[in-house]
């Protein structure tokens, strides 16, 4: 029944479509080029529109064209054909196909114009209707003008001078429960975090690219520093034995080499290996303090030792940096602006760091550093104070410390920081506290100062610094600096030590640096000790790259 | 009824016009290509042109120059036959050749750089993706027209039509969105994220932010109820439900897959990983990885034929063969050393591949069931992709 069914209603539509095609009627019209000269010859095609092909399944493409051609006035025409949607088609050599949608019956005549086939890297070939027409009449060369105008403006507005440039951006959008994504916010998505490239059209010069190129390599490679430094001071007992380490000079080279690479995003692993070699005055003068800061690293002559290792890596816009391995916790703490840095600034140990800190030797440890970016800072640290010891809980060297950058109303930045630090690894008590300040009082001149106290048997260790650095003028070139600073340290054990010391840095190049240094030292009598006093000239050439 | 009355009126003007056309015919001479399907066609990049070769006999039957500089990147005909298509990357523009006449007839101005194309069901629309115009231009091929750039994309490749032709969907390789172009209107509708990025991104932006590699197609399944998308930095497939356009099922694969190839039998999907040189083949039914296999680097494209893929890894000269009833690896066959192998089709009878081999401006036969191949030379300079009307395998890069 359902077969019989389908069989009327076919043939129904079969006849019903035999009586639309029995319905017919011509269709005519013109072939004109671009300049309005007929076209002959043009090949007229008349074909079923795309929907018509699509619902014919199986059916030749091209099997139901019916094509003409134009005769030599441009015209032509189609007889006998049946009503319905169809695609009208005309071609002709050395211009682009027309082709336009029409509905028969249709009662007027079609005007069609075509357009010249423009090939790219090719002159279109004019037909000979075309170039008798292309005539360099006034009316063709306005035409033309025209032309071209209308191809500079479009010429104009989709082209740029520079090249535009693709890449990424991170951007936020917000994405449904259905994983569809918008630009703004709508009911029930949720904000993400995603990638996209664009295209922007920015002018940058050449060497900006190289510099970008450069810096973005630099970024995805393990960085190298080589700091090198050769120390030479010299001894001349003032006060004191004349036959003890007098007139006697003195060498130490040292060269570390950095490691830095960016692992993650604000995570760098940092680790530097140092070599040493030489006889510093140290060994044969002895002040409290050391006299060249160096002699601090100096472990075994010529050997390399692995001064810190560690790992760093910032939270919360990084507000919040922990920094974990193998490391110097005296560099997190108790800085100084003026007086913190033994390879470009003083030599004395005493004008470098503060001795009431307490820790000479670096060790495995952490420290967290948080900064809310509102001027103050905090910082926590531990670190195993003796490499000998079997567990870290019976060798905690911690320090806490809390900082302010100042500006006061007429001066410079200034740092004022106070720490706490705490040791178990001494027998008795081993508490200590300290102030450290730097504050820049013109653009030229910066003054420092450190104090502490240190917790010692039945008393105190006590320290004092204080001084000035130039920089920024009163120099011999723009990028020196110099400084003049005086230690002293009052133990509680009764001996006392006075340490100046003045500096000159020149900055020879970006990389190479020369430095003058006078120490003057002043030790009192403790016990049996004599009293001494020297004067120690120096020199330092260091090397940075 | 109106579907009817529409039927009638179709089915009466085409009897109408096989009347006609006893009277009304072309000349034998001006007919290049009776048989649509009886051709490859072969891109060739640097001589910019488009080169017929038939099926049969691996004789060229005809060749289309498009212009100096043209640089044409991938070819494709109309589904009715009646057209073939193809943007010139360098020229900006898109190219109309007449399929049975194998002549140029239209030169469409189009966005930048135009690559992978794709037409509508109904062949009434072929939509032009422009990678650096970020655009899709739509060319009506009624009117051989472009009507309307649809702005909006980040590096669009691969455009997919919906069964019904009522929508498209457009791969983003610079973001990770397929969009959702709506083809009555021929507007940029949606946006479907495949995938969220991982929150562990943020502590390794220079890998996002130094070149991104999203999604080159959202693949139909050969019933056209899901899409797939493949993701090449997030490693994912995204399955799309077309009816609701939202992602039903994220499936991890290897790293960066370039693309998913669908299987003939609609069973599998095959994602090659660039990034670890291997193929993550998905089972469609349980959208699972059913098996990860070894492959080679640069892998351009996966075809099926034989019962067997056949993967193309561009720079080794080889193509990874794998049985895709035991999910094994079926040996390699070596096409040559220092070639390039660019992409390839399979014929609609699924027994042969056809590879553009671009060093040596050849096209490699490979008979799916032996192995066995066959070059043809000299078919144009820097043959690039390849196309059979019909065919289940027609891609490009």
């Amino acid at each position: 029944m359902q077969r019989f069914r389908v069989g009327v209603a076919s043939v129904v539509v079969l006849l019903t479509a035999v009586a639309a095609a029995a319905q017919t009627s011509s269709v005519s019209g013109k072939v004109t080029n671009k300049e309005g000269a007929v076209v002959a010859n043009a090949t007229v095609s008349l074909v079923p529109p795309p929907s018509a092909m699509a619902s014919m399944p199986g059916m030749r493409p091209g099997a139901t064209d019916i094509s003409v051609q134009s005769g030599a006035d441009g015209t032509f025409q189609f007889d006998k054909i049946p009503a319905g949607q169809f695609i009208l088609q005309v071609d002709a050599p050395g211009q682009s196909r027309s082709s336009q949608q029409i509905t028969v019956p249709t009662t007027q005549a079609l005007a069609i114009s075509l357009e010249p086939l423009e090939v790219p890297g090719a002159e279109a070939s004019p037909t000979a209707a075309g170039a008798a027409a292309a005539a360099p009449t006034v009316d063709a060369l306005l035409e033309r003008i025209r032309t071209l105008e209308q191809r500079l403006t479009e010429f104009e507005s989709t082209t740029v001078l520079s090249e535009p440039e693709t890449r990424v951006k991170r951007i936020e959008i917000w994405v449904d429960k259905d994983g569809n994504q918008y630009d703004h916010q709508v009911a029930g998505s949720k904000r993400e975090v995603t990638y996209e490239r664009e295209r922007a059209y920015r002018r940058q010069t050449i060497n900006e690219k190289i510099e970008q190129a450069l810096s973005d390599e630099k970024d995805r490679n393990v960085g190298i520093g080589v700091d090198a430094t050769t120390v030479t001071q010299f001894a001349g007992r003032t006060t004191g034995d004349q036959a003890l380490a007098n007139k006697n000079a003195y060498a130490l080279a040292s060269a570390d080499l950095f490691f830095t690479a960016k692992l993650a995003q604000h995570t760098i692993f940092f680790a530097d290996v140092v070599a040493l070699s030489g006889s510093p005055p140290d060994r044969q003068i002895p002040t409290l303090t050391l006299l060249n800061g160096y002699t601090a690293r100096l472990v075994n002559q010529n050997e390399l030792n692995l001064r810190e290792a560690w790992l760093r890596t910032e939270f919360f816009g990084q507000r919040l940096a922990l920094v974990a391995g193998r490391l110097d916790l005296t560099n997190y703490f108790d800085h100084n602006a003026a007086a913190n840095d033994e390879t470009t600034q003083f030599l004395a140990d005493a004008l470098v760091n503060n001795p009431t800190l307490g820790l000479s030797s670096n060790g495995t440890g952490f420290a967290t550093v948080f900064d809310p970016k509102n001027g103050f800072n905090f910082k926590f640290g531990i670190q195993q104070s003796n490499p000998d010891a079997d567990n870290l809980s019976d060798s905690i060297y911690s320090l806490a410390e809390a900082g302010y950058v100042a500006r006061p109303p007429g001066l410079g930045e200034g740092n004022y920081r106070v720490w706490y630090r705490w040791d178990n690894s001494a027998e008795s008590r081993a508490n200590a506290v300290g102030i450290s300040l730097d504050q820049r009082l013109f653009p030229r001149l910066t003054v420092f100062a450190r104090v502490g106290s240190a917790e010692v048997l039945d008393g105190h260790d006590r320290f004092y610094s204080a001084g000035v650095q130039i920089q920024n003028g009163l120099v011999f070139n723009p990028l020196d600096s110099w400084g003049i600073g005086y230690a002293q340290i009052n133990p509680f054990s009764g001996r006392n030590e006075k340490l100046f010391e003045g500096y000159y840095n020149f900055r020879l190049t970006e990389r190479l640096r020369l430095s003058f240094n006078l120490e003057r030292v002043l030790d009192s009598a403790e016990g049996d000790q004599p009293k001494f006093g020297y004067f120690l000239p120096g020199v330092r050439l260091q090397a940075s790259f | 009824m109106l579907k009817a009355g529409r039927f009638v009126v179709i089915t009466g003007a085409i009897l109408g016009l096989v009347a006609a056309a006893a009277s009304y015919t072309l000349s034998a001479a001006d007919i290049k290509l009776a048989d649509p399907a009886s051709v490859v066609m072969i891109v060739n990049r640097d001589s910019n042109d488009i080169s017929f070769m038939d099926i049969k006999t691996h004789k060229m039957v005809g060749k289309v120059f498009l212009g100096n500089n043209v640089n044409p990147h991938m070819v494709m005909m109309s589904p009715d036959g009646r057209y073939v298509v193809t943007g010139g990357t360098r020229a900006n523009k898109a190219f109309i050749i007449d399929a049975k006449t194998l002549q140029l007839v239209k030169v469409i101005n189009v966005d930048i750089a135009p690559e992978h194309l794709s037409f509508s069901p109904d062949s009434r629309w072929y939509y032009q993706g422009n990678p650096e115009g970020d655009s899709i231009s739509v060319i009506d091929m009624v009117s051989l027209t472009k009507i309307k750039t649809i702005p909006g994309f980040a590096e669009p490749l691969n455009v997919t039509f919906s069964s019904d032709g009522s929508k498209a969907y457009v791969g983003n390789y610079g973001a990770h969105w397929v969009g959702v172009i709506d083809v009555r209107r021929h507007e940029l509708m949606k946006k479907i994220q495949v995938a969220e990025v991982p929150g562990v991104s943020k502590l390794d932006p220079a890998k996002y932010l130094g070149e991104i590699k999203g999604i080159n197609i959202a693949a139909p399944t050969n019933d056209g109820r899901f899409l797939y998308a493949a993701d090449g930095d997030l490693g994912v497939v995204g399955v799309i439900d077309p009816r609701e356009d939202k992602v039903i099922k994220v499936i991890r694969v290897g790293k960066n897959p370039w693309r998913i190839y669908m299987s003939h039998d609609g069973k599998y999907a095959i994602t090659p990983n660039n990034g670890d040189e291997t193929i993550s083949i998905i089972d469609l039914q349980a959208n699972k990885v059913a098996a990860t296999l070894e492959a080679g680097p640069d892998m351009t494209g996966v075809n099926f034929a034989a019962g067997k893929a056949f993967v193309i890894s561009s720079t080794s000269g080889f193509v990874y063969m794998y049985d895709m009833n035991t999910l094994r690896p079926a040996g390699r066959i070596k096409i040559g050393t220092n070639v390039q192998l660019e992409t390839a089709t399979t014929d609609t009878k699924d027994e042969k591949l056809y590879l553009a081999e671009s060093t040596t401006n050849s096209v490699v036969i490979i008979d799916g069931k032996t192995g066995q191949f066959e070059k043809v030379a000299n078919v144009g300079l820097f043959p690039w992709g390849t196309h059979i009307m019909d065919s289940k395998d027609n891609y490009c890069h």
